[in-house]
């Protein structure tokens, strides 16, 4: 039997137009990929090659011109409520956080459960002492948001995705905002997420990440995947001198 | 650092005291008026036949405005909230609605509005829904609750009117405020709900609105006292409120001067006291 892949797209396009409308832009040109159950998927690639587009169109952020998205035998069209049942089963992490200001970290965890999940609230509290403690801030739980660290904040953000039990994560830079003594500390609880076998698309600059937890690289520029490789061979022998080019740069 | 320049400020407050002292001369003086503040009190309470204390026509005034205020302003803010709303979606059509009413509500004079509303719609619906006809056959602790919430039974359709004109107008400006605070919010906040999968709905209410209205409550509170101010206008359609109680007064008694200076104090007493509340709340309010 052939194994379906958990995330399906076929031939995406998206552009826009520059401000003066004189400009097509490909934010996103001919992608097709399948993404199985448990890989760890990392794109890459030099600012502005719609890696970040790319992803937002996965869980319906962005809306796409062409193609087909389809998440967990869920077509990513324009029915309302495919949007709202696949963003059920995708998390996403930014990289400015995004955490509900108003609320405690508690609250911010557990709101979605709570409304989207529809879980009682015993279950909630359970569900978000366990995470804060998989995240490691289990002292937190009633502090705002704007009294941690950014760190800190990110690894909220990672266990409020979680808390969903999503199929799917999607990371978006998770790391690009923070200090540098703060990167490591999300990092870690990534690379123990896609050791317990998340299935994960992980857009970031870190390349010491996708050497060690990645399974496979996508290295996109401008809007097009260049190559879709395992990670091994993709940083022993790159194929194309763009993506060549690039890791020259990075590494 | 910049020295102050206290001789400046000396001669200001000369200046000042010398000005009130030639009005005060001049009133005193060349303005003949027969004082007579002892009459005002009794417009407050007086005594009924039996011996009991009951509020006349000035207190029964000035409840009336916080009524009437209290229930605009509220119905103020949900139009207003779900307009500014609509004037922010991406969809054409809610962007026109909430436009549209917007642009009609702002650019009209409330004093035409509440003619409109008074004479064209108020009459119409109420007579169509039968408003007045339920509120004559109330029992009669109905009709008590509804005194004490909104106005007597009898002149409970004029009320709606009222109150309706009021929040349709003030509602206006509720909603731009509203649109600016959702404005101010960052996208990022949209798209965390959106990502999680949560309703539209669910989206506003707990996650946006809370944060826009604790962005705008300074602006709310500003507008819920101009509510309070405008509603003097709809004496104009003989709701008995403060301003009305002033006019019907002034036109019995002659204490032309008496009774304006005291209807002055009170609404300044009412409004003070609501942005008093608004700054307590504001420095109440958790700090996150």
């Amino acid at each position: 039997m052939l194994i379906e892949p958990i995330i399906s797209v076929n031939n995406l396009n998206k552009y826009f137009f520059s401000p003066d409308k004189s400009l097509k832009i490909d934010a996103v040109k001919n992608v097709t990929v399948d993404i199985f159950q448990g890989e760890v998927v990392v794109v890459i690639g030099p600012s502005g090659a719609g890696k970040s587009t790319f992803l937002r169109c996965l869980n319906g952020l962005e809306d796409f011109d062409s193609g087909t998205i389809v998440i967990d035998k869920i077509p990513l069209d324009h029915h309302h409520k495919n949007r709202l049942e696949i963003r059920k089963e995708v998390g996403m992490v930014f990289q400015s956080f995004n955490l509900f200001p108003h609320m405690t970290v508690g609250k911010n965890i557990s709101l979605a459960v709570r409304r989207v999940r529809k879980k009682s609230v015993s279950e909630c509290d359970k569900i978000t002492v366990d995470l804060l403690e998989k995240v490691g801030i289990t002292d937190k739980i009633d502090s705002y948001p704007g009294q941690l660290s950014g760190g800190q904040q990110q690894r909220v953000a990672i266990a409020r995705a979680l808390a969903m039990n999503p199929k799917v994560m999607l990371f978006d830079e998770a790391t690009s905002a923070l200090d540098p003594e703060m990167i490591s500390e999300v990092l870690d609880v990534m690379k123990n997420l896609a050791k317990d076998g998340m299935t994960m698309v992980v857009v970031t600059h870190e390349m010491g990440f996708a050497r060690e937890a990645g399974s496979r690289i996508l290295f996109m520029d401008n809007g097009e995947i260049v190559e879709d490789r395992k990670v091994e061979d993709f940083f022993l022998d790159p194929i194309e001198d763009r993506s060549k080019a690039f890791l020259s740069k990075v590494l | 650092m910049k020295k102050h320049n206290y001789l400046l400020d000396g001669i200001i407050l000369i200046i000042l005291i010398l000005a009130g002292f030639l009005g005060f001369i001049r009133i005193k003086n060349g303005f003949s008026y027969n004082w007579n503040w002892g009459a005002i009190p009794q417009f407050f309470f007086k005594m009924d036949t039996t011996g009991k204390v009951t509020p006349n026509l000035l207190m029964l005034g000035f409840f009336t405005t916080i009524k009437l205020s209290f229930w605009s302003s509220l119905a103020a803010v949900i139009i207003g909230t779900l307009m500014g709303i609509l004037r922010t979606r991406r969809n054409l059509f809610s962007k026109l609605i909430g436009r549209t009413y917007i642009e009609i509500a702002r650019n009209t004079p409330p004093l035409v509005l509440i003619f409109i509303f008074y004479f064209f719609i108020g009459n119409n619906i109420t007579a169509f829904l039968g408003i007045d006809e339920w509120a004559r056959n109330l029992s009669e602790t109905g009709k008590s609750i509804l005194s004490f919430l909104f106005s007597k039974p009898e002149r409970f359709s004029e009320f709606i009117s009222a109150l309706f004109t009021l929040a349709v107008y003030e509602g206006a400006y509720v909603a731009e405020i509203i649109r600016g605070g959702l404005e101010s919010i960052e996208k990022g906040q949209f798209e965390a709900s959106d990502a999680l999968g949560m309703s539209s709905r669910d989206k506003y209410r707990f996650v946006i609105l809370p944060q826009v209205f604790r962005k705008v409550l300074p602006s709310l509170t500003g507008q819920a006292i101009s509510t309070i101010k405008d509603s003097s206008i709809v004496s104009i359609i003989s709701i008995q409120e403060l301003t009305f109680q002033g006019m019907e007064l002034m036109a019995s008694t002659y204490l032309v001067f008496e009774i304006w200076i005291t209807i002055t104090v009170m609404y300044f007493v009412l409004t003070i006291s609501l942005s008093t509340l608004a700054s307590y709340l504001e420095r109440r309010m958790v700090k996150y």
